[in-house]
């Protein structure tokens, strides 16, 4: 595990500058995408990969803070998705209300992880699959509250303030917001009490006992936050898609959500939206190759992990530290700054 | 136990299959001393220090703690009510700072969770503005001021002693664990260590020290106890024990008279 989610703090304030400017750069490209390109399909795609990006950030603190792996992800996202869908249709429950309590519901269900907390590695990973194989089962099954294998349909459009979200560009805005919003709530808790004591029981769970540390509590809290993400991520999804199967919460689904985590750097919460964005958004760009494209993101998979154990993140950063240098090499021949060297 | 004890471990006893890593030792800790466990290899000191840390329960006996039984209390529990500990194999939190490795050793005397992280509540502020604060002074103490914002895996070996030591007082504990302090330092950082243990105990901290420098032991307890096969061998002052045939004969594996006969 290579970077921690706090590792800014770690970083000289000069970097922890940088990193803020292009935090707020990135969010006003995102805001104007929808000018550029304002094709339904493309905001659409972009729309799944923020959700998608919800529920990695989740399983980045999980994983990459606490140092827990889940595999049961999907668990909670499906949890949410069902949650939001039923409350809407059938309770009549606006939008922003489901949303919320899809987040809660799914974190009321994460408590069942409290007693596997004690578990760690590959034992709380197959636990953790367990859980997701269990809730794929009862979404499957319980076909008088899910709908079963014909599917969930008629989930409403999200309504916020009265206003339909009709335009894939308003539900693009709302997915990207949320995102956006889990973005910088869990960028907050770097260099804080709970940031650094999440770290801790990752790096040594025997010194963090001996320093008085509720383990058990603070492995918890992680599972339940991370469900809760996961929960907004389900609801966002079922009233962007607006049919519900539970094909879509497989655990092949809590496989892709650890994918984006670790193509995308374990520790580094932009990591887990760049994995996000490979994950959902390769096979669409593939999708003119057919049958290949799971053969060429199969491969693509294995190259990335070659780059080393920070993933695309750590290697984002090379890149843009190699191309910061470049940069300041050329501005130094340039005219102005040979003229300025001259004063 | 007696009102001038903190700790007193009775017949404390562990067995770890067949063996008796630890057979009924007593030991009773003045408040305000340190307190020095030798012996042999193998004779049971870091397995008593780790029954005293709550790693693994007691097999037998019970242990008292300011007037508390703790003998059935988690490590967390202990470490709460004020007994902290360093590790002879060292544990630190090697991806973070010096300053965020001894900033864990608050997170009992402090409250601010998530919530109040994402918010950066006034209350959160200063209490992490505290943390920071407290958290310097004991990297001082130790003297290791200038390594606050490095991390702790890029320490030198001594540098990494030191800051175990800084992460288990940062809190004032009450009774503090020594685990080898000195335990592959050169002369010069393991004399820094003894002058440390003498200033801890100064500022009123009960010291229990694990260690195999005898200069480091000698010249800072002020009790030392003798185990040996997980048995109790000697308990008194540095120089009681010096002269204690029985403890020669531990450490060298002859007798005193042996000595005599061939001088």
């Amino acid at each position: 595990m290579a970077e921690a989610v706090v590792s800014s703090s770690y970083a000289p304030a000069a970097e922890r500058r940088t990193v803020r400017r292009v935090t707020w750069v990135m969010l006003a490209a995102l805001v104007v995408v929808p000018w550029i390109e304002p094709d339904k399909f493309v905001l659409h795609v972009l729309s799944l990969i923020a959700i998608a990006s919800i529920v990695a950030m989740g399983l980045q603190l999980l994983l990459g803070g606490s140092g827990q792996l889940s595999i049961g992800q999907a668990a909670f996202y499906g949890i949410g998705a069902y949650t939001s869908a039923l409350l809407t249709t059938q309770l009549g429950v606006p939008f922003p209300l489901a949303l919320i309590a899809a987040g809660v519901v799914a974190a009321i269900a994460s408590l069942l992880m409290v007693p596997i907390t004690r578990l760690t590695g590959a034992y709380l990973a197959v636990a953790t699959l367990g859980f997701s194989i269990l809730v794929y089962l009862l979404i499957k099954n319980e076909e008088w509250l899910t709908g079963g294998s014909y599917g969930f349909i008629g989930i409403p459009r999200p309504v916020l303030f009265g206003y339909v979200l009709r335009d894939a560009m308003y539900a693009y805005y709302l997915c990207v917001g949320v995102a956006a919003l889990v973005y910088l709530v869990f960028a907050r808790i770097d260099g804080t009490r709970f940031g650094r004591a999440i770290n801790a029981i990752r790096q040594d769970a025997d010194a963090a006992t001996a320093s008085g540390l509720p383990v058990t509590l603070l492995k918890s809290q992680c599972f339940v936050i991370a469900a809760f993400v996961a929960g907004l991520a389900g609801s966002l999804y079922a009233h962007e898609v607006r049919y519900l199967a539970p094909n879509d919460f497989t655990f092949w689904k809590s496989i892709e959500i650890l994918i984006m985590v670790v193509i995308g750097g374990v520790g580094s919460l932009p990591g887990a939206i760049l994995g996000a964005a490979v994950v959902v958004g390769l096979p669409e760009i593939l999708r003119e190759i057919g049958d290949y494209r799971m053969l060429v993101f199969g491969g693509i998979l294995m190259a990335t992990m070659l780059f080393g154990e920070g993933g695309l993140a750590a290697l984002f950063a090379a890149l843009g530290r190699y191309g910061c240098s470049l940069w300041k090499r050329l501005a130094l021949r340039s005219p102005t700054s040979a003229r300025d060297a001259g004063r | 136990m007696s009102a001038a004890d903190l700790f007193e471990a009775q017949s404390a006893t562990r067995l770890f299959g067949g063996v008796r890593a630890v057979d009924g030792v007593d030991l009773s800790v003045r408040r305000g001393s340190v307190h020095g466990l030798i012996g042999p290899n193998g004779a049971g000191k870091t397995t008593l220090l780790n029954l005293i840390a709550g790693v693994f329960p007691l097999s037998a006996g019970a242990l008292h703690f300011a007037g508390n039984d703790i003998t059935r209390d988690s490590t967390a529990e202990r470490a709460r009510s004020g007994i902290r500990r360093t590790f002879q194999n060292l544990k630190l939190f090697l991806e973070m700072t010096a300053l965020d490795n001894v900033a864990i050793g608050l997170h009992a005397d402090t409250r601010c969770g998530f919530l109040a992280a994402v918010l950066r509540t006034p209350r959160q502020q200063r209490e992490e503005a505290d943390i920071v604060e407290r958290a310097m002074q004991a990297l001082l103490f130790v003297g290791l001021g200038g390594f606050a914002h490095v991390r702790a895996s890029t320490l030198a070996y001594g540098h990494r002693r030191l800051l175990e030591i800084a992460r288990a007082i940062v809190a004032a504990p009450q009774l503090l664990l020594l685990d080898e302090p000195a335990a592959g330092l050169n002369a010069t950082e393991s004399a820094h260590v003894t002058e440390l243990i003498g200033r801890l105990r100064d500022r009123g901290a009960t010291i229990i020290l694990v260690e195999h420098h005898m200069d480091v032991v000698m010249s800072v307890c002020d009790e030392i106890t003798v185990l040996n096969h997980g048995r109790r061998l000697a308990h008194g002052t540095p120089a009681a024990i010096q002269d204690d045939p029985a403890v020669i004969e531990a450490y060298l594996g002859r007798s005193v008279e042996d000595d005599r006969a061939r001088d």
